[in-house]
């Protein structure tokens, strides 16, 4: 069979002494949008820094493609097509928005040109502010840019943190449109939502974590009618 | 008006020094946000392995280059063996690391060269050069072009080479640079050796007018660090300007006021800047959002 692009078998990580995930296993096949969801404090954000490398791992193996990338440091992981668009966005807040979309690319050797003209047609209030330090721009625009710094790393496998936190209720759906645009260009994507009925509503397929476990998944239309869950994260 | 032509020189000529200096400031803050207060230090590795190596027999022209890589690898083993260590502390415990380091480079200097005071002749011959009424020294054009041409290359390195914009996005923010695929520590140890070459190579420049000693690296570091608060805080622009600046309110506070107070200048001029415009003359005003 067919590797799947990322497959993550029996993670455990913690941060100094606490065990944060207490063996985490998930899948993700290529041309895939797969939404995790659960609550505060879960352990979605600390899944996501384990696959791009930012928190080490303590025990089990990520692969992706079959390559295992449990060793690999995060400054390698750019180039084998992991792009992490993290929480909280982590822009260069003293750079221009320019030079933030241009490092998104650092690991291409290629030109970037075209690909920043694509960004900037997603997000054409970049464009506007493409020579402004980005610190200056709103939450909602930081999102943006995080997210199109992703895209310039043209990566196989994207990860969103809570790509829709902060935004008014007309960009979360501008944000999740461009979501979708993405895997139509082949991107495959994972993303961590607070927002689950928005996020559920265009992946794939989705899994629920509680307190550092994978406690439910499974397509994301039926997650989204599964009793349990709508109690839980749809507020339903 | 030949006085004051004069005092621009000399004021030139010691700015160009702090500015050097200020430049290798800049660069280690950029990449790591650290001040590092053993700057100073590499001022005077450079400028006592170029005058023994000279008083050895060696031409200057093997001495220098080799006195500049002496000073860069010292910066290699500080930041390898002080700074890498400590990366997880907070910015304050790095910052007190470099006093810490300082402290010890001058006690290994005194025992690895002596306590004497150093100097060897200029590159250009020490004979005046006679402009317009007052004298200039060629060493001094060496320095002064010197710290240009460093100025010109950090500008260079830090906006148009890919090595140059990695230091600049570790240091923006160190997690965001290791995501894009930034290998953040290497860019941490090229600052390193980068800033201190820049220092060394002051040092070699600057002793043929200012002599070395072992001890004058204290000085040298506050002086620096007056042009770069004074030039904006992690600005090459910045530090030059700063550089000079504090270099010519140096020799004009000396020439008309009193050269007892030629040192406390640079220090009321930090006091000032601190108070009126903390972000220097140069230096972005940072806005942060959450």
């Amino acid at each position: 069979m067919h590797d799947p692009l990322l497959s993550i078998e029996g993670l455990r990580t913690a941060y100094g002494p606490i065990e944060v995930l207490h063996g985490v296993d998930l899948i993700v096949n290529e041309g895939e949008i797969v939404s995790l969801v659960g609550a505060n404090g879960a352990g979605k954000t600390t899944l996501m820094r384990c696959i791009s490398g930012v928190q080490p791992v303590k025990a089990g193996a990520i692969r992706l493609a079959g390559e295992d990338l449990t060793r690999r440091p995060d400054h390698a992981r750019a180039g084998l097509g992991i792009a992490h668009s993290p929480e909280g966005r982590q822009i260069f807040g003293d750079l221009s928005v320019a030079e933030n979309l241009r490092l998104g690319g650092y690991h291409r050797t290629d030109d970037l040109g075209a690909d920043l003209e694509e960004v900037y047609g997603l997000f054409p209030i970049l464009r506007d502010k493409a020579a402004l330090p980005a610190g200056g721009l709103s939450g909602g625009q930081q999102q943006m840019l995080a997210i199109g710094r992703a895209i310039m790393g043209r990566p196989k496998l994207m990860l969103l943190d809570e790509p829709s936190m902060g935004l008014a209720p007309v960009l979360v759906d501008q944000v999740l449109a461009v979501v979708k645009s993405l895997r139509d260009r082949g991107v495959t994507l994972l993303m961590v939502e607070q927002n689950a009925y928005a996020a559920l509503s265009i992946a794939d397929r989705g899994y629920v974590m509680e307190q550092g476990e994978i406690t439910l998944s499974g397509a994301a239309s039926e997650l989204i009618a599964d009793p349990r869950i709508r109690e839980a994260y749809l507020g339903a | 008006m030949s006085e004051l032509l004069q005092f621009l020189v000399s004021g030139l000529t010691v700015g160009a020094i702090y500015a050097a200096i200020a430049l290798g400031f800049t660069l280690i803050y950029n990449a790591s946000g650290v001040v590092n207060f053993a700057q100073g230090e590499f001022v005077v590795i450079g400028g006592m392995t170029a005058a023994a190596l000279i008083g050895a027999g060696v031409p200057v022209w093997i001495a220098a280059p080799l006195a500049v890589v002496a000073g860069m690898l010292v910066g290699v083993a500080l930041y390898r063996a002080a700074i890498r260590p400590a990366r997880e502390a907070p910015l304050v415990s790095l910052i007190i690391i470099t006093i810490g380091a300082s402290i010890f480079l001058r006690g290994a200097m005194q025992a690895v060269f002596d306590k004497q005071i150093h100097r060897y002749d200029g590159f250009s011959g020490d004979a005046p050069l006679r402009v317009g009424g007052a004298t200039i020294l060629p060493q001094s054009l060496w320095i002064i072009g010197g710290s240009i041409a460093v100025f010109a290359f950090l500008a260079w390195f830090l906006n148009r080479t890919r090595a140059g914009r990695g230091i600049k996005a570790t240091a923006s923010n160190r997690m965001a640079a290791a995501l894009v695929g930034i290998n953040t520590g290497r860019a941490m140890n090229l600052s390193f050796a980068l800033s201190a070459a820049i220092g060394a190579l002051a040092g070699v420049l600057a002793t043929p007018v200012t002599f070395t000693s072992y001890d004058v690296g204290v000085l040298m570091a506050l002086k620096g660090f007056s042009a770069t608060m004074l030039g904006g805080v992690g600005s090459p622009l910045g530090a030059l300007a700063g550089g000079l600046l504090i270099g010519l309110i140096e020799a004009m506070t000396a020439g008309y006021i009193s050269s007892d107070y030629k040192d406390a200048s640079a220090f009321v001029v930090i006091l000032l800047v601190l108070f009126l415009r903390p972000q220097g003359l140069f230096g972005a005003r940072i806005t942060e959002r959450v």
